[in-house]
């Protein structure tokens, strides 16, 4: 498999011929151009071909292929080929350059893919920005964004479960990226993080579904780890003491009751659906903190450091 | 890259070009080149194999008419490849997902030439839900300009390794956002050199009347460098635990029978291993070294005390 500059010219040359036409063209009428420069037997020439076809496809080239009076016709379509002007004004394209690179998608399909976007925009206009982020883009992110896209249901495996969802959105929040949408077995919807997705998304039908204009991706992520899954919210009090609150401020609402005591700490009222997660922010304080009431709230803390305690002090 | 890929993404960049240049007639080739990243000698062979294209019955007529003797490139006939091919999902995703990133930077043009620019790419890619959120530390902002201006910053840092509150003068750098955090690459006037700091973990900030020449950003340092003297620590971790592995960076998992791993992760301070411990569990253990075995129990006992059960 050499890719010298023939095998690129041939490329380049197929796809025109390949645009270029209405009627779509046979293997044959493909292989046995001389332009083109395919080998000549038959069989090294099927060969290539399908190769050629398989390296435009992965570029993201829509090559039809249309079974008409039990021959196959290869064509591409030049609406479904050409990216529509997006009138983009030359600052706005320098505005994409300093964003893409800024941010960090990591090694994979981010960096690489930014730029070949960029290029098919218009290049790369300006200077570029300094950087600023680093959310790695993992692989289930682009057939999910493409599924999203499309309005298509996709399958994958999470967790060990198999699951079908129709993906509403997509968002990164604390550094991770979310897949939000409608889960077709229960019916409600989920949030998955998508670098625990394993194996291939498949996408199923296009315009399977619609999402509403009101929908938000990040609004079905909770903020808080007490704030995770579904039930009712208890009220719980914490202490946190002299010197360790000012890290709250990044950790709880503005609006979260917090009252000062004479000795300097505080006392702050949380809102909590997840207990578990609940006593992983509190021992995150070490001995700086205490869940002050209601009991139950504070058996789990007891119960779980004297499991940890073990039997010999 | 294979060379397969290679390929590919030299027929990505001429299909790329050929519009554009058939819109810019007689741009120079510095500018080209400059333009689509690559080096002059480069964008001479894409030249060249532009040249080479046609279609069907391959009249003069029918191949791309090129000039590109001088400093300039001129097409004047490009029957075909008018427009790019359009984006691929993965470019597309790229393009939202660092644009509405820079743009949930806190301090962003909101209504900006970024901001018209992803609405376009939106309406024509057909999505609108991609969303990203940064957290938002209370001192981001004093960090940020104290870097563009070189404002030398006394700040009350907290340190979680040690779980210890100092107060110290530091030369910041451009904030940045990695592994769900915001970290200044400094210089630290107490320790007298660089290191990382954690910007939520700036409990206060006030400027002096000292200044440091600022540095432009170039790449930030990695986040993580774990100090060749850290203790090597591992953990029998209950698959309930795997976060630890997933958020943290082990230097080496192991799957063990029944979904659980052993770990091994650099540890630099105590109460970062307390901290850890005391989330994963009673079902999470220090196998190697042996003197760390009871970190977990002891300080789980000390945090009982507090509950006046032990």
């Amino acid at each position: 498999m050499t890719d010298t500059p023939d095998r690129r010219e041939r490329l380049l040359n197929l796809l025109a011929a390949l645009l270029e036409s209405r009627q779509g063209l046979t293997r044959d009428e493909i292989v046995t151009n001389v332009s083109l420069g395919y080998p000549p037997a038959p069989e090294s020439a099927r060969k290539a071909f399908e190769r050629d076809k398989a390296s435009l496809r992965a570029m993201g080239v829509p090559v039809r292929e249309e079974n008409r009076d039990n021959e196959f016709r290869y064509r591409v379509d030049p609406n479904e080929y050409y990216l529509p002007d997006l009138e983009l004004a030359e600052g706005e394209l320098e505005a994409l350059h300093v964003a893409v690179t800024a941010i960090g998608l990591g090694a994979g399909d981010g960096e690489g893919a930014g730029a070949g976007a960029l290029m098919k925009l218009g290049g790369l206009e300006g200077t570029g920005g300094m950087p600023v982020a680093e959310l790695p883009l993992v692989d289930a992110l682009a057939p999910l964004f493409d599924a999203s896209r499309r309005r298509a249901a996709v399958e994958f495996e999470y967790r060990g479960r198999s699951r079908r969802i129709e993906p509403w959105g997509l968002t990164s929040k604390f550094g991770r990226w979310y897949v939000v949408g409608q889960d077709l077995g229960s019916g409600e919807m989920r949030v998955f993080r998508a670098d625990r997705i394993a194996g291939d998304v498949v996408a199923t039908e296009p315009d399977a579904f619609t999402v509403p204009a009101d929908f938000l991706a990040d609004a079905y992520l909770a903020d808080q780890p007490w704030e995770y899954g579904g039930g009712a919210a208890i009220p719980v009090w914490i202490r946190i003491d002299a010197g360790h609150e000012t890290e709250l401020a990044g950790q709880v609402n503005a609006d979260t009751p917090i009252v000062r005591e004479e000795d300097g700490s505080v006392v702050v009222e949380l809102s909590v659906v997840n207990l578990d997660g609940l006593r992983s922010f509190v021992l995150g304080y070490l001995d700086h903190a205490e869940v002050l009431s209601p009991p139950e709230a504070r058996a789990v803390v007891i119960d779980w450091l004297t499991a940890i305690a073990g039997d010999t002090p | 890259m294979s060379p397969r890929r290679e390929a590919e993404g030299d027929l990505q960049r001429v299909l790329a070009m050929v519009p554009w240049l058939g819109n810019h007639r007689g741009a120079t080739k510095a500018e080209i080149a400059a333009r689509f990243g690559i080096p002059l000698d480069q964008l001479e062979r894409d030249l060249a194999l532009i040249m080479m294209v046609g279609v069907p019955p391959y009249s003069p007529g029918d191949y791309i008419d090129i000039d590109y003797e001088g400093d300039t490139v001129d097409v004047s006939f490009a029957p075909y490849f008018t427009r790019p091919l359009r984006l691929t999902a993965a470019e597309g995703l790229a393009l939202l997902a660092a644009g509405r990133a820079l743009l949930a930077v806190p301090g962003s043009d909101e209504h900006g030439p970024l901001a018209t620019a992803l609405d376009k790419l939106e309406a024509v890619l057909g999505v609108s839900e991609v969303v990203v959120d940064f957290a938002a530390p209370d001192h981001l902002g004093a960090v940020r300009d104290a870097a563009e201006h070189g404002t030398r910053i006394e700040v009350e840092y907290w340190s979680a390794g040690r779980d210890a509150l100092t107060t110290r003068r530091i030369d910041p750098g451009p904030p940045f956002f990695a592994l769900g955090e915001w970290y200044t690459d400094a210089y630290d006037h107490l320790r007298g050199e660089s290191r990382m700091f954690r910007v939520d973990r700036i409990r206060s900030v006030r400027a002096t009347d000292e200044t440091f020449p600022a540095v432009p950003a170039g790449a930030p340092n990695a986040v993580y460098n774990p100090r060749a003297d850290d203790q090597r620590v591992t953990l029998e971790l209950p698959a309930s635990a795997s976060w630890i592995a997933e958020d943290l960076p082990a230097e080496s998992v192991e799957e063990l029978p029944g979904g659980g791993q052993r770990v091994v992760l650099a540890v630099s301070e105590t109460a970062w291993l307390e901290r850890l411990l005391l989330r994963a569990g009673p079902e999470a253990r220090v196998v190697d070294p042996p003197e760390l075995v009871d970190v977990g129990p002891a300080a789980a006992r000390r945090l009982l005390v507090r509950y006046q059960v032990a």
